[in-house]
């Protein structure tokens, strides 16, 4: 059986991935220690695939493996749900930075007018 | 008309009281057009000189346009100085967020009334006094300009209708015309608006916030010039549905 080898290879590059991005800053310490779990547990499920007939058994799901899936499944929805409402935030804060910039060099240009006409009602 | 003090653009009702000094003091002072534009160059000249030869103040919010829409526009704010006001966003970020920033810009120059105008031509100047009269004799905080659906050619009517009816069911506030963009707000309500949607559903959002805020609507029978030009912007099907998805999303924010 070659399948759990290929899976803990992969999943040990995730490790030393995640570890590197996590030195050179671009991952918070959560995040680090939540991609390590979700790459120790994607290891112990493919050296160990029985287990988790356990817990399959327990949520009354018949087979292990579908559990997994199952599980996999909703957390890929929950990824993308947590991306989309980031983009959102992103989006408005984008917004505010374009309006506010707007706003502020209308009054500054605004302003300069005001001189211009007082200037030039003095002389 | 005989009732001269309560129509904006008549100059010589400002100049009697002659007690407001600066460089706008000649015009309807507290008046203001908002003009959202975004990649309108054919029509935003034209635009602006019909509202400054009625002497409103107007506000233009280039929204990002890629085209030569604020090179017009500066070019006619350096033949009418006083009467231009220019707001650019440097990334186009949708008619939403441009009618905001035009509205607070209107407020920091000490607008009173604010009217908002789209620039493709589709809309009448003359309109916009008969929409000031219910604002000025305080019977109404929100105007809105109703378009004549009858003159609407069928595949704009239906859009429109389903519009006005989802509005109805997600904001409960029944209006003849949800999307038209012809509208007129007295200060109070420009400050209460809370406007989320940077988008076309902000026409939309508008409604919600009138029936969450309790404002007094009054809704007022415009002209709408159709063009080739103004038929091919505006609301279409695509963004209808992403108005919808819009709204659906409202509902569940509220929990």
């Amino acid at each position: 059986m070659i399948y759990p080898y290929i899976a803990g290879l992969i999943a040990l590059i995730g490790i030393i991935l995640t570890i590197i991005r996590f030195k050179e800053g671009r991952t918070s310490p959560r995040m680090l220690l939540f991609w390590i779990i979700i790459w120790i547990l994607v290891i112990l499920i493919s050296f160990f695939p029985q287990e988790t007939t356990i817990f399959a058994n327990i949520v009354g799901i018949g087979r292990g493996l579908d559990f997994i899936l199952i599980l996999g499944l909703i957390g890929c929805y929950y990824l993308i749900f947590k991306i989309y409402t980031m983009m959102e935030r992103l989006e408005s804060n984008i917004a505010q930075l374009v309006r506010e910039i707007a706003i502020k060099n209308e009054k500054i240009e605004s302003l300069i007018e005001q001189i211009e006409i007082s200037s030039s009602k003095k002389k | 008309m005989g009732n001269s003090n309560i129509i904006a653009g008549d100059r010589k009702v400002v100049q009697s009281k002659g007690k407001h000094i600066g460089p706008s003091w000649k015009f309807s002072y507290k008046t203001f057009i908002v003009v959202p534009a975004y990649n309108e160059e054919k029509t935003v000249g034209q635009v602006l000189n019909h509202l400054i030869k009625r002497g409103y103040q107007v506000v233009v919010v280039d929204d990002g346009s890629s085209d030569n829409t604020y090179s017009i526009i500066s070019k006619t704010r350096k033949e009418y100085p006083e009467q231009i006001f220019v707001c650019q966003h440097l990334i186009n970020q949708g008619l939403g967020a441009a009618l905001k920033t035009g509205m607070d810009c209107a407020l920091n120059h000490g607008a009173e009334y604010m009217v908002t105008f789209d620039a493709d031509c589709q809309h009448d100047p003359e309109d916009i006094k008969n929409m000031l009269i219910p604002l000025k004799k305080n019977l109404a905080d929100v105007v809105l300009g109703v378009r004549n659906f009858d003159h609407m050619p069928l595949f704009k009517k239906m859009g429109n209708q389903i519009m006005n009816t989802l509005t109805f069911i997600f904001y409960r506030e029944k209006v003849s015309d949800s999307q038209s963009g012809l509208r007129a707000l007295n200060k109070k309500s420009a400050l209460l608006l809370r406007l989320d949607y940077r988008g076309y559903g902000v026409s939309s959002e508008i409604i919600r916030e009138i029936k969450n805020h309790k404002l007094k609507m009054v809704e007022v029978p415009i002209k709408t010039i159709y063009t080739d030009y103004s038929l091919s912007k505006g609301t279409n099907t695509s963004i209808g549905l992403e108005i919808l998805f819009k709204m659906i999303l409202d509902v569940f924010k509220r929990f």
